[in-house]
């Protein structure tokens, strides 16, 4: 028993981070339409300006919170103004195909920028470890877990209540009318990437603060894809859910089968569930009607 | 409604103004490629007086959307460019403007086929209509389209791509309507809908021009209806405007009850005895 809280609680913690990134790729996929591979990339960058910025301004963790949202969103709109932008308009096929390039470039900008060890990210909290009825959880795990819920719940407000969420789905369903109805789909975008980038960041920095950095980093980018299509790639809430369920399904496939299968059952997971739902868990059906 | 913008009488003081009519929306001279080698219109011109209803009628692939997309500024979207002549808004050239632009100027158009934003409820369609209004104003028009239109208040939670034709097409006017336009060009508003409900359509546009003194831009193949209600009427073909006039005098063209009413001195006419008229009459080619 104690070791399967322990099992599920370390797979809710890394699945916090797979949430996290998925609801990145579903943000751009939601209202550009678009699978962005680069997304993994976006993720270890944003997490070595938070280490750079701990070890060069300060080590404190609202600095270093504050500085790594803010590089999450230059990032985020210089990619889209300078990669994406004259793309516009493009088959969605070049579109994509023009991400992966951005993801090799973004992967050894890693080498040039910075180096090749691994490091450790310290803002002097995080790996302490908190007793939670006999179990052994560092704090960064509950901070993650916590940090993706309430995102979560700020997300779902802003895509229902807000005008400018309203217009992110509007954009999406049919780029075309929305520009009819005087909706400027350049500033839809931009915000999409902004926003992308600074939620899979979080996720990234949380890696960091719990695991390491390495320039392999960006293999999360791979690992939460899986919990985007689970969840529904047009599903930003969907795809949270998702990683939280990759990231359960991966942990206990590795305790109790065998640690060769932690790799593949997130992968096995999702090729049953899209024979079933092939939209997702939370994925929209299309609408059909002329 | 025009509030603020500058009415026809400061259009008239310019010196570019046109004299003989008070007019909302011209194209001039205009001739549109798609791709840089199609020649979708050919050296159209087309005056849209202000407060009335003016008929674009014309068969498939004559350019009458191509026209619209010119006026709304998506062109661009089809690798189409405005090649030559200009497209006036209240005496201003507006080609060049950008189509969030151009609706904050008063123009929107219902595209063809509604295309109502299928995912999303219906207030939160009307609510991107009223995207570029502030709130406010916005809940305003909002209560207005309900008065218009009824049936979307009841149903104003519901999500907009399982409602019927007739109801998304509301909805797509309404939505329309949100912008707070002065000129509201349709494409096509009784594509694949019962002749009931194209009735309660065409009633409604009746009264944006009679009640609410809007100026309609009407694009139909449905030339009997369209003629019906408008003020004056183009006909295109293959690009090219080939007759214009008001609708009373083209109701009454033979030509016009020939090809486009379906009427003939003669009687029914077999489609054989169609396609040999239509070789004589040069203008149709």
């Amino acid at each position: 028993m104690q070791y399967l809280l322990q099992l599920l609680i370390s797979g809710l913690a890394i699945g916090a981070i797979y949430g996290l990134i998925a609801m990145g790729f579903a943000v751009i996929y939601k209202s550009t339409g678009l699978v962005n591979f680069a997304q993994g990339e976006m993720t270890m960058i944003t997490a070595y300006v938070a280490w750079t910025i701990s070890t060069t301004v300060s080590g404190n963790v609202f600095v270093v919170a504050i500085g790594a949202i803010l590089a999450a969103v230059v990032l985020g709109l210089v990619i889209e103004r300078v990669v994406m932008r004259p793309m516009l308009g493009e088959p969605v096929f070049a579109t994509v195909m023009v991400t992966i390039g951005l993801a090799v470039i973004l992967r050894s900008a890693i080498n040039f920028i910075w180096d090749a060890y691994p490091h450790g990210l310290d803002v002097g909290m995080g790996r302490g470890i908190a007793h939670l009825g006999g179990i052994g959880v560092r704090t960064g795990q509950i901070a993650v877990i916590v940090t993706l819920l309430l995102l979560l719940a700020a997300i779902w407000a802003f895509f229902r209540y807000s005008k400018i969420g309203v217009a992110m789905r509007a954009v999406a369903a049919d780029d075309r009318t929305a520009l009819l109805m005087g909706i400027s789909a350049k500033k839809v975008h931009a915000l999409a990437w902004a926003a992308s980038s600074v939620i899979s960041g979080i996720g990234g920095v949380f890696f960091a603060l719990s695991y390491d950095l390495s320039p392999a980093m960006f293999q999360l980018g791979l690992k939460a894809f899986p919990a985007t299509i689970l969840g529904g790639l047009d599903a930003v809430l969907g795809s949270g859910l998702g990683g939280l369920l990759i990231g359960i399904t991966e942990n206990l496939a590795g305790g109790y089968i065998g640690s060769g299968t932690k790799e593949v059952a997130g992968f096995a997971m999702i090729i049953v569930v899209l024979m079933v739902r092939p939209f997702g868990i939370f994925g929209e059906r299309d609408i059909e009607r002329v | 409604m025009p509030t603020t913008l500058p009415t026809s009488t400061h259009a008239a003081a310019t010196p570019q103004a046109v004299p003989e009519r008070d007019c909302l929306l011209e194209f001039r001279n205009i001739r549109i490629l798609y791709d840089n080698a199609i020649e979708a219109i050919r050296d159209v011109s087309i005056a849209v007086p202000d407060g009335g209803i003016v008929a674009l009628l014309g068969s498939n692939g004559a350019g009458k959307s191509t026209l619209l997309k010119a006026m709304s500024g998506i062109l661009y979207t089809e690798e189409g460019v405005i090649e030559n002549g200009s497209v006036r808004f209240r005496g201003e050239d507006v080609h060049h403007l950008g189509p969030d632009e151009l609706v904050r100027r008063g123009i929107v158009q219902v595209p063809e086929g509604r295309r109502v934003f299928a995912a999303l409820t219906i207030d939160e369609n009307l609510q991107m209509g009223g995207y570029t209004r502030t709130n406010a104003e916005a809940r305003e028009r909002r209560d207005r389209v309900f008065a218009l239109f009824p049936r979307l208040h009841e149903r104003r939670d519901q999500i907009a791509g399982y409602m019927s034709g007739g109801e998304q097409q509301m909805l797509a006017i309404g939505r329309a309507l949100m912008t707070d336009p002065a000129l509201l060009a349709l494409d096509e508003p009784s594509l694949g809908l019962a002749p009931l409900i194209i009735d309660r359509i065409y009633e409604v546009i009746v009264r944006l021009r009679d009640e609410l003194k809007m100026t309609v831009l009407l694009v139909e193949q449905n030339a009997q209806r369209a003629l019906d209600i408008a003020d004056y009427g183009y006909i295109l073909e293959t690009g090219r405007v080939v007759l214009d006039g008001p609708s009373k005098k083209l109701v009454a063209n033979e030509d016009v009850q020939e090809f486009y009413l379906g009427i003939s001195a003669s009687g029914r006419k077999s489609l054989r005895d169609v396609k040999h008229y239509k070789r004589r009459k040069r203008w149709l080619s």
